[in-house]
């Protein structure tokens, strides 16, 4: 369509010298805008973030090691009728804690599934015993009290709470 | 809502703990066996974290609570499932006074918190059952 390609290029044009307009003007686009430099690239996350999302990542792993317990042979994973409550309240420990977590559109993070996928993930082991179960815990318990320093208060709280759940669940567990 | 100081956060759980010291007498009396053994160390854990708690306060400059000489209870305990029913209510009130002192911003309050909430819950989940998603969170 003859009448529409020229405007195209006209503004591809437009949109290419807008920097060197600027640079020639002796401004930076951040003197234009009042915001950050929209050039500049994606501002990096700030430490509350990426602290949330590693901890969100420990959580999906944790629930992978209960679902790959639950799918193993019950006979070798004794109180096994206590996983599926547990594996309930790590589900929703992964919850809401990806409630806490705000990205953008498209970003690694926020195109995360609702829930975590029903296979286990590929460094997840072939069978998990109540003891590798029990060890997460704790140490998921510790990382999160760890943790507690470098958030705001409310996380903080939220990340107490966790580990405290953690914690009770070392103990039906056995451990 | 106005920052919360470690003074006020340590005597919120102070206050909890002199209640859990006198709802675990009213338990303990109708609990037997292994289940008012339990309540009597559960008992003499408050009381230290009791201690504990003044030496703290003290130790920042200021004043404890003073415990009252009796409290209400919430529900009326006349045999051992309301005893432990009581028990594990006592012990969420404590795990929520602990989880006041994570949210303030000196680091080793917010550990000793968090360390003292795994405590109270891991007692309630004792009493209760069964354990919880949010110890010390609304659900």
């Amino acid at each position: 369509m003859p009448d529409i390609l020229p405007r195209r290029r006209t503004l591809l044009a437009s949109a290419a010298t807008l920097p060197l307009l600027l640079a020639t003007a002796g401004c930076r686009s951040s003197d234009v805008f009042t915001g950050p430099d929209p050039l500049a690239g994606r501002p990096r996350p700030a430490p509350d973030v990426i602290t949330l999302a590693a901890v969100i990542a420990a959580e999906e792993n944790l629930i992978s090691l209960y679902r790959t317990a639950l799918a193993g042979d019950s006979a070798a994973t004794a109180r096994s009728s206590d996983l599926p409550a547990l594996l309930a309240q790590h589900e929703q420990h992964l919850t809401r804690l990806r409630a806490r977590l705000i990205q953008p559109p498209g970003t690694a993070t926020a195109a995360a599934s609702p829930r975590p996928s029903a296979k286990p993930s590929a460094a997840a082991p072939a069978r998990v015993t109540i003891a590798r179960l029990c060890a997460a815990e704790r140490a998921s318990a510790a990382g999160l009290v760890r943790r507690l320093a470098t958030v705001e208060p409310a996380l903080a709280q939220l990340f107490a709470s966790i580990a405290a759940s953690d914690a009770t669940h070392v103990t039906v567990l056995g451990g | 809502m106005g920052e919360i100081t470690g003074v006020s956060a340590l005597r919120a759980a102070l206050a909890a703990e002199d209640a859990a010291i006198y709802g675990y007498g009213v338990a303990g009396a109708h609990l037997s066996g292994g289940r008012q053994a339990a309540a009597e160390q559960y008992w003499e854990r408050h009381n230290k974290a009791r201690d504990t708690l003044t030496a703290m306060i003290y130790a920042l400059g200021a004043q404890p609570v003073t415990a009252q000489a009796s409290y209400s209870l919430p529900f009326p305990v006349h045999d051992g499932t309301s005893a432990m029913a009581l028990a594990a209510y006592i012990e969420d009130g404590v795990t929520r006074a602990y989880l006041g002192i994570v949210a303030v911003s000196d680091q080793r309050l917010r550990d000793f918190g968090a360390l003292a909430m795994q405590n109270s819950a891991e007692r309630a989940a004792y009493w209760r059952g069964s354990t919880q998603a949010f110890p010390g969170l609304a659900p």
